[in-house]
């Protein structure tokens, strides 16, 4: 962690199958007299064994509640799950919340975008560490310890030993990310997804929590869910990214693809409208005109429609559907520079 | 956009020219008490937020500052409003120690610099009408006397910032995000200011709500000549509207360049690795480019390391020099380097020769008790030891 490295994704081609397939999934929340809203609007996308998935799109597109979803984590009253994600031959939609209880922190972990909130504020770092260990290596605690120890130190976390007695509370955000990435590598997991974990990080902090979970990634062979709004750090981490707007992915693709040639109207609008460090100085930003209240339901008509400088009379009449398939896939009557 | 404002460029307390010296700001520092105990408050120790900073801000620039979560740049801000007392320094606005001024006087002062604050939603009562809380400004500064004049004005100010006239009887809650920043920055020209401090304006909003704002600020800085601080952690923002750029690292100015240069040619190894650590989304870019990773967090402000403050991660620190002696802000001879370019660096001239190689840094253990940047979340003191109380 300590050498300064030029960190590269470097995945190899994806032959093998997916360790998790997710297909047409849906959550909608029932709010009691009122139309019932559909956070995730039919949602597919495959991941696998050392892979890193990219889920990109602006505040309310159904990142959260995608991954929350495939987690169990939803909350139980309130809402209906449909479709499947299924994790190594088994859909975990179906299981119960004991087997999934059983998945979630030794096959499937997540980290949140605040830590503090999967942390347990009342135990030490060192224990919370071990326990994981303990429940999933068959260690003992005395065995664990020195183990935590060397995990913390992995993540960068100076002077671990003396780490080991303090409490989420006395830790730096950027510690305190880093402490749960050393329980995710504690229980070795085949599936991480992590939601937003360097978005309340200063950039320095940032780049350290990402080299780790490339590192990760590289050694040991995780598939990686990387939830996020940043399409700097969609850039340099994910092998494929999909693109969310309205609880729908509008387009997926290999990452060179589609930041070199992004054929969706929303990919091209959120390209022009970010500063970049390194473009000339000078030039006017083109942002996205309006504001996602102003979507149409995926019903009957493109939700982003109102905002899209390519709309066509089809797009507030019929539902744009998906072409493609798991690797490359759009979802526009009109994109960028086809017939314009 | 210019002239569709219809709002007065030439307001009546703006006299002096582009390009003259604005703010001056000579030696600042906030300092903040760190209180410990129960029944007595006792002062333990003091935060040291802002430590020592001098810059000037120049009639209808913009003035961008950088710097980790807790490097002081919103107490920079506050100080230079005038709404944070400084512990020692001044700040000169068109040559005027506002400080010293009491009454009526200050409260003309006051209506020249206005604040834009990050969350729009908190920073707007939400009880009143977007009317009543531009009134609010305008009333303060006795700028209602005639009800025909305001009726205009508010529409001008409405329209200045893209909202609708009838987006005046509406309350904040009513509004996007985007919107209400809107708001915030119509209630600020409200009252004709001549600097408007900006602090995180635009990150609480998404991606594609970004770049109206952004783009509002610089139409509106056009029209109105106006002068800008803008505090912000994104650099690549910072670095779009920017017309030069200050670095804080632990309370104190780094390096201060123009905007472009400060990306082509960074001669603070604190810059050096902030630069190399934005993410850009361009994949070629992310792949080829060298990272310099830093190791550990910021030291606590409450107790800095000693010399320079950015020692115990530097990758180029030095044995000699590096953790003795504060280095001040200075210009420094170096290719590509042009004379406004300032940076607080012993060994900047041999880092950028490549005389000095780059060398790992142990992540080292900083002030216990207070360990990491404490955030802008109320509670910035930890208990040094046991589980938080419930
Ligand atoms: N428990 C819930 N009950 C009702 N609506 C919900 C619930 N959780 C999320 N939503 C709604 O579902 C939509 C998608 O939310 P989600 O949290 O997935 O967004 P996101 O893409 O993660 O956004 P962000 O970038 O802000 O985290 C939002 O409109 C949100 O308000
Ligand atoms: N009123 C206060 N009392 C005590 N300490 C304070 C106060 N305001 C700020 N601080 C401390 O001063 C330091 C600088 O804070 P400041 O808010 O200026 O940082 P910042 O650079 O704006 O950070 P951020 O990017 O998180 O907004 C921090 O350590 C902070 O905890
Ligand atoms: S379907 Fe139509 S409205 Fe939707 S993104 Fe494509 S061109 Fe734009
Ligand atoms: S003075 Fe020394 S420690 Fe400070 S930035 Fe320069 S080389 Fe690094
Ligand atoms: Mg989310
Ligand atoms: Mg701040």
């Amino acid at each position: 962690m300590s050498t300064p490295m030029s960190t590269h994704a470097v995945h190899p081609v994806h032959s093998s199958e997916p360790l998790l397939s997710v297909r047409d999934l849906r959550v909608t929340f029932g709010r009691r007299g009122e139309q019932p809203f559909k956070a995730v609007d039919g949602i597919s996308f495959d991941v696998r064994p050392g892979q890193t998935v990219g889920l990109v799109g602006e505040s309310g597109c159904g990142k959260s509640v995608t991954s929350l979803a495939i987690m169990g984590l939803l909350p139980t009253r309130g809402n209906t799950v449909e479709g499947s994600a299924v994790f190594d031959g088994e859909d975990l939609l179906r299981l119960s919340p004991g087997q999934m209880r059983d998945r979630r922190g030794r096959e499937i972990a997540m980290i949140f975008q605040d830590p503090l909130s999967s942390l347990n504020p009342v135990v030490q770092i060192g224990r919370q560490v071990t326990e994981v260990m303990e429940r999933h290596q068959g260690l003992s605690r005395k065995e664990a310890m020195p183990k935590a120890a060397e995990l913390l130190e992995r993540v960068g976390i100076p002077d671990p030993k003396a780490r080991l007695v303090n409490y989420p509370h006395q830790l730096s955000g950027g510690m305190r990310q880093r402490a749960l990435i050393a329980m995710a590598l504690a229980c070795k997991p085949r599936l991480l997804i992590a939601d937003e974990p360097t978005t309340a990080l200063d950039v320095t902090i940032q780049a350290q929590i990402l080299a780790l979970l490339k590192e990760l990634v590289v050694e040991t062979g995780t598939a990686l869910v990387m939830i996020t709004h940043d399409l700097g750090v969609v850039a340099g981490l994910c092998d494929e990214v999909n693109v969310l707007y309205g609880g729908r992915i509008v387009e997926r693709g290999d990452r060179h693809t589609l930041f070199s040639r992004p054929r969706h109207p929303y990919t091209v609008g959120l390209l022009n409208s970010i500063p970049r460090l390194d473009a000339p100085r000078g030039e006017a930003l083109s942002p996205i005109p309006g504001s996602v209240a102003d979507n149409l339901p995926w019903d009957s008509a493109c939700a982003f429609a109102p905002r899209c400088p390519n709309a066509l009379d089809v797009c507030v009449q019929q539902t744009p559907e998906w072409e493609g398939d798991d690797v490359v896939g759009l979802r526009c009557f009109n994109p960028m520079g086809v017939s314009r | 956009m210019s002239g569709s404002t219809g709002l007065d460029p030439a307001h009546d307390t703006r006299t002096g020219a582009p390009g003259e010296v604005l703010v001056e700001v000579s030696g600042l520092e906030v300092h903040f008490p760190i209180k410990r105990g129960v029944v007595f408050d006792r002062t333990v120790g003091h935060v040291r937020a802002v430590d020592g900073v001098d810059l000037t801000i120049r009639r209808g620039e913009t003035y961008g500052l950088v710097g980790e979560s807790g490097c002081g740049k919103s107490t920079l801000g506050k100080a230079i409003l005038n709404l944070e007392p400084p512990t020692a320094g001044s700040v000169l606005f068109d040559g005027v120690d506002i400080a010293s001024l009491k009454g009526e006087a200050l409260r003309r002062e006051r209506k020249r610099f206005q604040m834009v604050f990050q969350d729009p939603m908190s920073s707007l009562d939400p009880r009143q009408t977007v009317e009543a809380l531009l009134l609010e400004g305008m009333r303060a500064h006795g700028l209602d006397t005639d009800a025909s004049a305001t009726h205009t004005r508010l529409r001008e100010l409405m329209s200045a910032v893209g909202l609708p006239p009838s987006g005046l009887k509406k309350y904040p809650h009513e509004f996007s995000g985007g919107q209400r920043q809107r708001i915030g920055i119509a209630r600020a020209l409200s009252v004709g200011p001549d600097l408007i401090v900006a602090d995180e304006p635009v990150s609480a909003l998404d991606v594609s709500i970004q770049a109206q704002v952004i783009n509002l600020l610089q139409d509106l800085q056009e029209e109105l000549g106006l002068t800008y601080l803008v505090v912000a952690h994104d650099l690549a923002v910072v670095r779009h509207i920017s017309d030069r750029i200050g670095v804080m690292y632990l309370g104190g100015l780094v390096e201060e360049s123009e905007a472009g240069e400060l990306y082509d040619v960074p001669l603070h190894p604190y810059t050096r690795a902030l630069m190399s650590a934005v993410p850009v989304p361009d994949p070629e870019v992310e792949d080829s480019r060298e990272q310099i990773l830093l190791t550990g967090d910021l030291p606590s402000p409450a107790n800095p390391p000693t010399g320079c403050r950015f020692h115990t991660r530097c990758p180029w620190r030095q044995e000699t020099l590096c953790d003795t002696e504060r280095p001040q802000l200075r210009v420094v001879d170096v290719a590509g380097s042009s004379p406004g370019h300032r940076v607080a660096c012993h060994w900047a001239e041999e880092i950028a020769r490549g005389e000095i190689e780059r060398h790992e840094v142990a992540p080292e253990t900083t002030d216990e008790s207070s360990w990491g940047a404490p955030r802008d979340d109320g509670s910035p003191f930890l208990a040094p030891d046991g589980p938080p109380v419930p």
